[in-house]
């Protein structure tokens, strides 16, 4: 009874688009309230859903709405120089007032990484793309902004499928070659705007418990 | 010259130490060892860490097992003791009439008072109603915000909102109006719409003002004075909360039922007492103070404390292989306590702190296994064994080789099971007392009241001073100060609460602060330590009176850890005595005392 009463909302994604909108080299954030997120060179232009399908513009919407909740402000940055996840995610943190980034790849692969840690090292890492859901998203999210305010939070647990890497590896190896070709090397971290269109109130599904 | 080694067995440690005896008598330790005591004390099971534990102290003193002449080991006290602790109240809600949950983030601030409306109903409510709006975890936060929006223009009186997901800052972040919003109400669905209901928020650091208080309640609901006295019971249980949610149900109820916990029977020299166990711990310690010595305790049978006591007997009747009836409990130590459990009927996860009572129990034992331990012990080692000497007196003759005492001197051993104390008088007559309660019944508190539910963990907690991990480059300590690192810390720390352990930086595995978890720290050692220092102490003085006694020394595995025993000697400075930890033979701390009692004492016997 309670799996089904706390699902994931009915977001019927399609209705949602995305609109990044750069606005010069990103800086270092000055206020200790914030989050950076970190998204990878073809994050949200030339691909729009990570390796099972989640759509971008979902993705991040929860990732900013789990920091929102927790009342921290959130800046969205692309790296086009590397499609390595510890080397977004540290330059992430690295930007970001408080130490704290998130780092995101095309496919979904996720990682909270703090300023002053080795690049390999991280907070919490979600290594399996395809086990991470909207939920985990907005938790991980959650969690970032925890960290951003000097509290301790659960980490998300990450999930392991051993499955997952038979049914995925190949398909990530193609997604991350693509990801490879949008590299731009010696760019700057860049300022992204963040446009999520509302949906419309009256193409809302009636829903029906 | 003579090789001896003075063993003595503890409840957790076994701890020797070597001495040469030259042929004038003059004596030279060649220095200590302690590991754990393998099984019960006082039984065969001692065997192998006696053993262990020689062997150990031979290779650090350079000697071999052949040139040892005699191994003491001491009339080990026949106390064992266990432990019980059972809750005494529990709360449960029936109908579901008030969610108390404190959720991270509710959203908005101020108190909203309406009917209970579903999410998807908002658009069927008339212009000017008042209502609370419910939202379940399928509606997604800006649908959310929008319908209260699209709703408050029309002119619906949207005065507050209860969530299911964890949504209320980002559906209050786009309202029109703020209201206040409480989330994270995982079954939702239970409750009742159409109900007038009130919903309030405090300010960040700050608790409910109005929802806390029975006649707030009684004012929002229009109630008389019976139902106000029902309501007491929920304003009581949203004392301190930031957020609550308290629906009005026409049988809704909340108790705060006592269970029956039943009451324990003391008897002793002057006769029986009974006391009831939900009296608290205060009521039970000045029973048994009219009752002592205690001859033995009993709880009534089909009780909580009927199943304490003779959980107890029980354990104790396996250790020691003595019948269940033979076994005669002989102190206790009730400690209040509270334990934070899942409130019954609650629709959020909420929990509540039921009261609850710790119960140590020291039990004697027959003394009839040491002979066959010594035996054992012959046949192991193929030395002589000579049981040198009673625990209490081999003791004070260690707490002595601590420079600055004097006798009348009393020690206080502070051990893992049992607390003991012993005066020693300056005619050389010694009294001694056992008291239950000691590290173990702290280690137990620290973990149920922390919730931890790992005594090992807790056991952490327990012995090392506590710090927050800030940055990975420093750590601010429980009193304030900070220390820096060069390297990083691990990640596995960062931003939590650490045991500063020998092993370096340990996690503590807990959502409290550091404040919160080194009072609960505190507050146990000194419900224990201190209460059974002045307990013990109060029973060896001369007539009772703790201003005769000048001298007492610290002593025990206890009395090793960081701020026990300043407690100690601060309660104790009230009395006027001179209070310390013990440093046998002005070199091994507070450990060893009586197995270098026990060489002292042999070195007395010989001189003559």
């Amino acid at each position: 009874m309670t799996d089904s009463s706390v699902s994931t909302p009915v977001t019927l994604s399609s209705e949602r688009s995305l609109a990044l909108i750069e606005c010069g080299n990103a800086s270092i954030g000055r206020r200790n309230d914030e989050v950076v997120i970190g998204i990878s060179p073809a994050f949200g232009n030339f691909f729009t859903k990570t390796i099972t399908g989640v759509p971008h513009v979902d993705v991040l919407r929860e990732l900013l709405a789990g920091i929102e909740e927790q009342g921290i402000q959130a800046r969205v940055v692309r790296l086009s120089s590397s499609s390595d996840l510890a080397v977004i995610a540290q330059t992430a943190a690295r930007l970001s007032g408080s130490g704290i980034g998130v780092g995101i790849l095309s496919r979904g692969t996720t990682m909270i990484h703090q300023k002053d840690l080795a690049r390999l090292s991280n907070l919490e890492l979600f290594p399996q793309s395809p086990l991470i859901d909207l939920e985990m998203f907005r938790s991980i999210g959650r969690n970032a902004a925890q960290y951003a305010k000097g509290e301790f939070p659960v980490p998300v647990p990450p999930g392991n499928d051993y499955m997952a890497r038979p049914r995925w590896q190949a398909k990530a190896a193609l997604l991350h070659l693509k990801e490879m070709e949008f590299i731009k090397p010696g760019t700057q971290p860049v300022e992204l705007k963040v446009e999520i269109s509302a949906r419309q109130m009256s193409a809302r599904p009636v829903v029906t418990p | 010259m003579t090789v001896v080694i003075g063993v003595d067995i503890g409840n957790s440690t076994t701890e020797a130490c070597v001495a040469v005896i030259q042929d004038d008598g003059k004596v030279e330790f060649l220095g200590g060892a302690l590991a754990p005591t393998s099984g019960v004390k006082g039984t065969p099971d001692n065997v192998k860490g006696v053993v262990e534990v020689i062997r150990q102290n031979l290779r650090t003193a350079c000697r071999d097992l052949t040139d040892v002449g005699l191994v003491l080991i001491n009339e080990a006290t026949p106390v064992i003791s266990g432990l019980a602790m059972e809750t005494i109240t529990e709360t449960i809600i029936t109908e579901s009439t008030m969610i108390g949950h404190n959720p991270d983030t509710p959203g908005g601030v101020g108190l909203g008072v309406g009917t209970t409306v579903r999410f998807r109903e908002l658009p069927e409510c008339a212009a000017g109603t008042r209502v609370v709006c419910v939202v379940t975890s399928e509606v997604d936060f800006a649908d959310a915000a929008a319908g209260i929006n699209i709703a408050t223009r029309r002119g619906v009186d949207v005065q507050g909102a209860v969530v299911q997901r964890d949504d209320a800052n980002l559906i209050a972040n786009r309202l029109d109006h703020p209201i206040p919003i409480v989330d994270e109400i995982t079954l939702i669905e239970k409750i009742p719409i159409n109900m007038s209901s009130a919903v309030e928020v405090a300010p960040p650091g700050h608790s409910i003002r109005t929802l806390s208080n029975s006649f707030g309640i009684a004012t929002i609901f229009n109630l008389d004075a019976d139902q106000t006295r029902i309501v007491s019971y929920v304003a009581r249980a949203l004392v301190g909360n930031r957020s609550a949610v308290v629906v009005r149900t026409p049988h809704g109820d909340i108790e705060d039922r006592v269970i029956p916990a039943g009451t324990i029977e003391l008897s002793g020299d002057t006769g029986k007492l009974h006391v009831g166990i939900d009296a608290g711990a205060s009521e039970i310690m000045a029973a048994l103070r009219r009752v002592q010595p205690l001859h033995d305790a009993s709880g009534e049978p089909g009780t909580q404390v009927g199943g304490m006591l003779a959980r107890v007997r029980d354990t104790m009747a396996d250790l020691t292989g003595e019948d269940r009836v033979e076994v005669r409990i002989r102190d206790v130590l009730a400690v209040d306590t509270f334990v934070p459990q899942e409130v019954k009927g609650g629709l959020a996860g909420e929990f509540a702190l039921e009261n609850a009572v710790a119960l140590a129990a020291m039990v004697r034992t027959n003394k009839g296994p040491m002979r066959a331990l010594a035996q054992r012990l012959t046949e192991a080692l193929d030395v002589e064994i000579r049981i040198g000497g009673v625990e209490a007196d081999m003791a004070v003759l260690g707490g002595l080789t601590t420079p600055g005492t004097d006798r009348p001197m009393a020690v206080l051993d502070l051990g893992g099971g049992s607390t003991d104390a012993a005066l020693a008088t300056r005619d050389g007559k010694v009294r001694s007392v056992h008291v239950a309660g000691a590290g173990d019944l702290v280690t137990k508190l620290i973990d149920s009241e922390l919730g931890i539910d790992n005594l090992e963990v807790a056991e952490e907690i327990k012995k090392h001073p506590l710090a927050k991990v800030e940055s990975f480059f420093h750590i601010r300590l429980e009193d304030g100060t900070v220390s820096f690192y060069d390297s990083p810390l691990p990640a596995s720390i960062y931003a939590r609460v650490v045991a500063l352990t020998e092993n370096g930086l340990v996690p503590v595995p807990t959502r409290h602060n550091i404040e919160k978890v080194r009072q609960v720290r505190r507050e146990a050692k000194r419900r224990v330590f201190v209460v059974n220092a002045v307990r013990a102490l109060e029973q060896v003085a001369p007539q009772g009176n703790l201003r005769l006694i000048d001298f007492v020394v610290v002593l025990g595995g206890s009395a090793l850890d960081f701020e026990i025993s300043d407690m100690i000697a601060e309660e104790l400075a009230k009395y006027g005595m001179v209070c310390g930890t013990g440093n046998v033979r002005g070199q091994a701390g507070p450990r060893s005392a009586v197995a270098t009692g026990l060489v002292a004492a042999h070195v007395q016997r010989i001189r003559g």
